[in-house]
C-alpha cells in the first residue's frame, strides 16, 4: 500500500528507526506531520539538521555541547575540586535536574562490561586520568549506573583513582540495584548525591 | 495459557528500545531461554532488580508459538548475589562462568546438571570471591558435563600408560600423549602429577567448590591445559575471557 506513496513510506521507515517506535506508531506520526502546516514540518527538519550540525562533545568533559569547552566546564560558579563521573550525557541531565551537585562532570560514554568484553580503552578514561593528574580535583563522585556494568566501572575507577590520593565516592542511598540514572526521579538522585559514600 | 514457572539464572540482558529488555536465562528443565521483558528497563514494578545478571529467580513465562523469544511475565527474586560485586575479578569471573556455560550448552542436553554447577559456582564466588581454583574447577566440570573432557591419565591415542615427569598434551589430538605417540613434540608439557590431580578433581562432587586446595603447579599447568581444551570447542573466543585477561 505504502509503495505507491514513496515519500510517505520513506518517512515511516525513518521514524520506525527511533527507539521504541514500531511501524504502527511511525505511520501515525507520519499522518500527523502530513496534516501540519509546511512551516511546522520545516521547523522540525531544521531542528534535526541543526542538532547534528551544531552539537559536539566537549573536549574537556565529553558532555554534549554547542560551544567548546561547554558551559558546565567554564562556569566560574561551579566547584572545580569536585568531579562527577557518569556513563552517558543523559546522566548529566538527570543530576543537573536534581540540583544537588555544583561541581564539574566527566562523561565516559559507556561502561565496562565483562560480558560484552568492553574494556577501559573503549571509554574516555585516559582523558579522565589526565584531568585528575592536573591536580585541581580533590573528590571524584562516581555516578555510574547501579547495574553490573556500572558497578564494574566504579570498582575499576576506584582502583585507578585511589592511588592518586583523591577521595573517591559513589552515589548511595535509595537507588535500587539495576537502575539507570536516566530513569531515577530527582528526589532520589538528590538524596543519593547528598548521601554519597566512600568507594 | 497459564505461565510456566522455572528456576532460572539470569545470564545477561540487552536493552530493547526505550523501555524493554531481552533477557537470556538458564533453566534446569528448559535449558537456555531468551525472554522478552516488557517495560523492564523503565519501570521497576514488575521485575524489580530480579533481571540483573547472575541473579537467581523463579521465572513466570509463556512460550510464544513459532518464536524463539518467550514472554516473561514475572520474576520472583531468590538471590541477587550482591557479593559478586565486591571486586572486579569476582564480577568478571562470574561473567566468564555464565558465558562459558552458555557457549558449551547451547543446544546440548544435561541442562539440569549445568544449572546446578553454575548455581554452585556463582554461590561460591558470592561468598568467597574469585580464585584461580574456582575457575579451574568450573572449566574442568563444564568440559566433563559437555562430554568433551580430554584424556588425562592415559595416552589419548594408544591408551597406554604415561611416564613420570612432564608429558605432552595436545587437545586437538585428544589429550595427553605418550612418548611413543609423539608426546615430546606436543605444544604443551604437563607434569603427570598435574594430570593425576585433575583426574582426582573429576571425582569430587560437581557442586563442591569450597575447601578444595590446589597446588600452584596444578593451577598453572592445569589452567593452560584446560584453555587448550576449551579453544577447540568454542566457536569464537569468549568476551569475558578477554576481559579477565586484561585485568
Ligand atoms: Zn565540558
Ligand atoms: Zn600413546
Amino acid at each position: 500500500m505504502l509503495d505507491s506513496i514513496p515519500s510517505f513510506a520513506r518517512l515511516v521507515a525513518e521514524l520506525a528507526k527511533f527507539p521504541g517506535v514500531g511501524t504502527k506508531t511511525a505511520t501515525r506520526l507520519a499522518f500527523y506531520l502530513l496534516r501540519q502546516p509546511d512551516a511546522a514540518a520545516a521547523a522540525l527538519a531544521t531542528a534535526i539538521v541543526d542538532l547534528k550540525r551544531n552539537t559536539r562533545f566537549c573536549s574537556v568533559c565529553f558532555h554534549i555541547t554547542e560551544q567548546d569547552p561547554c558551559p558546565l566546564c567554564v562556569d566560574p560558579a561551579r566547584d572545580g575540586s569536585l568531579l562527577c563521573v557518569v556513563e552517558e550525557p543523559q546522566a548529566v541531565l538527570a543530576i543537573e535536574r536534581s540540583r544537588s551537585f555544583r561541581g564539574r562532570y566527566h562523561v565516559l560514554h559507556g561502561a565496562l562490561s565483562p560480558l560484552d568484553g568492553i574494556g577501559p580503552e573503549e571509554l574516555r578514561i585516559a582523558p579522565l586520568l589526565d584531568r585528575l593528574k592536573a591536580g585541581e580535583i580533590s573528590e571524584v563522585l562516581v555516578a555510574t549506573n547501579f547495574t553490573v556494568e556500572g558497578d564494574a566501572t566504579a570498582l575499576y575507577l576506584a582502583r585507578l583513582i585511589q592511588p592518586l590520593g583523591i577521595r573517591t565516592t559513589r552515589l548511595a542511598y535509595g537507588i535500587p540495584m539495576g537502575s539507570e540514572l536516566e530513569y531515577v526521579d530527582e528526589a532520589t538522585v538528590q538524596r543519593a548525591v547528598q548521601g554519597r559514600r566512600e568507594l | 495459557m497459564p505461565p510456566l514457572i522455572s528456576s532460572a539464572i539470569i545470564l545477561r540482558h540487552v536493552d530493547y528500545g526505550e523501555a524493554d529488555r531481552i533477557v537470556t536465562v538458564l533453566t534446569p528443565d528448559h535449558g537456555r531461554l531468551k525472554g522478552f521483558a516488557r517495560g523492564a528497563r523503565r519501570s521497576r514494578k514488575r521485575f524489580g532488580t530480579a533481571l540483573e545478571p547472575f541473579a537467581e529467580v523463579r521465572l513466570h513465562w509463556v512460550p510464544r508459538p513459532g518464536g524463539e523469544l518467550v514472554s516473561l511475565r514475572e520474576a520472583e527474586l531468590v538471590s541477587l548475589r550482591t557479593g559478586l560485586r565486591r571486586d572486579l575479578e569476582t564480577l568478571a569471573l562470574a561473567g566468564y562462568g555464565c558465558e562459558l556455560t552458555e557457549a558449551l550448552f547451547d543446544e546440548a542436553v544435561g541442562f539440569a546438571e549445568a544449572f546446578g554447577l553454575l548455581r554452585a559456582f556463582l554461590d561460591h564466588l558470592d561468598a568467597a570471591g574469585a580464585s584461580a581454583g574456582a575457575r579451574l574447577l568450573m572449566e574442568l566440570r563444564l568440559l566433563t558435563l559437555a562430554g568433551i573432557v580430554p584424556h588425562l591419565q592415559h595416552c589419548a591415542e594408544c591408551h597406554g600408560a604415561l611416564p613420570e615427569g612432564p608429558v605432552g598434551f595436545d587437545a586437538g589430538r585428544g589429550g595427553s600423549l605418550c612418548p611413543g605417540c609423539g608426546g615430546a613434540a606436543a605444544g604443551l608439557r604437563v607434569d603427570r602429577l598435574t594430570l593425576g590431580s585433575l583426574g582426582r578433581l573429576l571425582q569430587t562432587p560437581l557442586e563442591r567448590f569450597a575447601d578444595i586446595r590446589l597446588s600452584p603447579r596444578t593451577l598453572q599447568e592445569g589452567g593452560a591445559l584446560l584453555a587448550d581444551a576449551l579453544r577447540g570447542h568454542l566457536p569464537k573466543p569468549l568476551k569475558s575471557a578477554a576481559f579477565l585477561a586484561g585485568l
